[in-house]
């Protein structure tokens, strides 16, 4: 189920460029202790909308990337335009945004690594594809999904002082180790790597 | 055991002589406690074996159903049969509560409790062929010949029976009756703890004095929804949300929809062209999840506010553009009427809490997935909506109902194990006879709190105009 997602990307180089952006943004906020999820929306060939997690400027659960860039996009242009958008983004959107996508009409969505706490294009749920009154959407993954699994790890092990009661992480380490796609075992082809909130 | 007559038992005596009673425990009760028995027990992965607790291990005949039992076996009831008078000798004994001695035997009366036989729960079908068992089986006592015993019949029976625990003790009963022996352990595996369902309807039906019921907070979500709708912002429905603090209710949000309130890049009303979804972020659900986020960031203590305000800074680091205004037109999270207003001036809520844990939604209408997805990410605790949306609401589990046909996409969000976080969540049935002016007593007691009811019990689907709108 969830490897469907992953299969080859036409023009994948093309691709891997636009997800490069969202990769850089992620390390931005990871510079910045936010959760390092970056993503691009693309138009035409050209960047319209950028976004890093706002949960934490916000004090708001739902203030995804996915959210922020839109925030972007449509103080410039018309909503329509995203009928002709595709998004990249380091980590598979939520039910939230995947349905927000949905809704919106966005043309495609590439992700680089599955969120399988919450993903809703292919992690979880499918509701990019599901039976709904809106037109579904494709969706492409694994698109440097190890860079963007490495990302999340990164931030993990730092201590997360945003918790309401920190804990001590000092056992936690680097993981390295990144188990492939294809592997037969559904447990063994998700990423073992929590997922952020936001 | 202690003895009444220690060193103690003088002093106490001395301070405050009470009688006491204290009943002797029975022969069966005190060798309850300290006979043991070896047993084999094996440790297994959860996950790949059938959790069969809520069946009886060992069952009487007496509480099977007549298709486990089968036929009459008049071999196996001949081994039944208590053979006591074999080694026992007869006992004399008084008849309670006469004076006359009777012949008794102590075999017949432990008959009476201990039926003859028992039928073993072994396991899964799957686990072991049947001709496997049956060979393992009759290598062993009672089934195998020995010395001093004939062998019992073996008859191993394929039985059918319930997988998964029941969730009501109606349940238990039905399927007790039906398949075999079931236990209801007053606890829902697959759902909010009764207990804790039932606090949550008193709390909202019956409410303390000063404040607010499910009936009045539903009126209030109501009458937002029209607040906006008569501004030509939205489409109709509305959201409230309360935070229940010591006890005390407060309303921290109210917002209506807002879907069609134009944005700044003077695209008119957004999504016109394309369809009628107009601006997603302006269902009320997201709308008042964000204002509750503003409301935070007012009354939040300097280290909170201080965190913020560098997460804020970020956008900048990043080279994110701060247009402050067209994101608010975007977002929508300040009101936008005065009855929104009213209650977001307010600084009500309790400074440094955690996004909108355990507060409690009062929804006009089904939320779509987006926004049941949002409620779960701001864990919210309990969520109670009017009206159905069988094509686009994502809170309802069910599906289809034999009697109204289709009532939603059975996402059931809001109770999802794979997810990290749950809520209560109820459908809410309008009072009935609202529009009759003169309500009886009897009436106005019985429609008094509103109908609360549990969404997986309710039969009475409310399928509104939105059907295939998502709110």
């Amino acid at each position: 189920m969830a490897n469907s997602v992953f299969g080859p990307i036409p023009n994948r180089e093309v691709h891997e460029g636009f997800m490069r952006k969202a990769i850089e943004m992620a390390e931005l906020a990871l510079a910045s202790d936010e959760t390092p999820v970056g993503c691009v929306f693309v138009h035409k060939g050209e960047i319209i909308g950028r976004g890093i997690n706002g949960t934490n400027a916000s004090l708001n659960g739902t203030r995804h990337a996915e959210f922020v860039a839109l925030a972007e996009i449509m103080a410039k242009h018309p909503q329509s335009i995203l009928k002709d958008t595709d998004l990249y983004v380091t980590v598979e959107p939520c039910i939230m945004c995947a349905s927000a996508l949905r809704q919106y009409g966005i043309r495609a969505v590439y992700f680089g690594c599955l969120n399988d706490r919450f993903g809703g294009c292919g992690g979880v749920m499918q509701i990019h594809s599901d039976k709904s009154v809106d037109p579904p959407y494709p969706v492409y993954g694994g698109l440097f999904r190890e860079e963007a699994i490495m990302l999340l790890r990164r931030f993990y092990v730092q201590e997360n002082e945003k918790a309401p009661e920190p804990k001590p992480k000092k056992n936690r380490e680097l993981k390295t180790e990144i188990l492939p796609v294809n592997v037969a075992t559904p447990a063994a082809s998700k990423p073992s790597t929590p997922m952020p909130q936001g | 055991m202690a003895s009444p007559v220690d060193s103690k038992a003088p002093k106490d005596f001395d301070v405050a002589p009470k009688s006491r009673m204290v009943h002797l425990k029975t022969k069966e009760e005190t060798r309850q406690g300290n006979e043991t028995i070896k047993v084999w027990t094996v440790e297994l992965p959860s996950q790949d074996s059938v959790d069969l607790q809520h069946l009886r291990r060992f069952a009487k005949p007496k509480y099977l159903p007549q298709h486990v039992i089968g036929q009459r076996d008049l071999v196996k009831e001949m081994y039944a049969i208590p053979r006591a008078w074999e080694s026992t000798p007869l006992a004399v004994m008084q008849a309670p509560a006469t004076t006359v001695w009777e012949y008794s035997t102590p075999a017949k009366l432990r008959s009476s409790n201990r039926p003859p036989t028992l039928h073993l729960l072994i396991c899964p079908v799957h686990v072991i062929a049947l001709a496997d068992l049956h060979s393992l089986l009759l290598d062993r006592v009672p089934f195998c010949s020995s010395a001093d015993s004939w062998a019992y019949p073996l008859q191993i029976k394929q039985v059918t029976v319930p997988l998964l625990a029941p969730t009501s003790p109606e349940q238990a009963d039905a399927w007790s009756s039906d398949y075999w022996p079931t236990f209801y352990r007053k606890t829902n595996p697959f759902g909010a703890h009764p207990a804790t369902i039932a606090k949550a309807e008193d709390d909202l039906q019956r409410p303390a004095t000063g404040n607010l019921g499910v009936e009045k907070a539903m009126t209030l979500a109501k009458k937002a929804g029209i607040e906006t709708q008569c501004r030509d912002y939205g489409i109709g429905p509305g959201c409230v949300i309360m935070e229940r603090a010591d006890n005390v209710t407060e309303i921290i949000a109210v917002a209506g929809d807002a879907r069609q309130k134009p944005l700044l890049g003077g695209s008119g009303i957004p999504g016109g062209q394309g369809g009628c979804n107009g601006n997603i972020m302006g269902h009320a659900v997201m709308r008042a999840v964000g204002m509750i986020g503003r409301k935070r960031l007012r009354v939040a203590t300097p280290l909170i506010s201080g965190r913020a305000a560098k997460a804020e800074r970020n956008f900048e680091n990043c080279g994110l553009d701060h247009d402050e205004k067209a994101r608010d037109a975007f977002f929508l999270d300040l009101p936008i009427t005065p009855l929104e207003e009213q209650y977001f001036v307010k600084d009500n809520i309790k400074p440094d809490g955690y996004l909108c844990l355990r507060l409690e939604v009062f929804l006009t209408h089904e939320p779509c997935m987006m926004c049941s997805m949002a409620l779960v990410h701001s864990r919210v605790g309990r969520v109670i909506f009017a009206n159905r949306i069988p094509q686009t609401g994502g809170l309802t589990a069910e599906m289809i109902r034999n009697d109204s046909g289709p009532v939603g996409l059975g996402y059931g969000l809001c109770w999802r194990k794979e997810l990290n976080w749950q809520f209560m969540c109820w459908e809410y049935i309008e009072p009935k006879n609202k529009d009759t002016g003169n309500v009886d007593q009897d009436n106005k007691a019985e429609a008094g709190g509103g109908e609360l009811k549990l969404m997986l019990n309710d039969n009475n689907a409310n399928v509104s105009s939105f059907a295939s709108t998502h709110v």
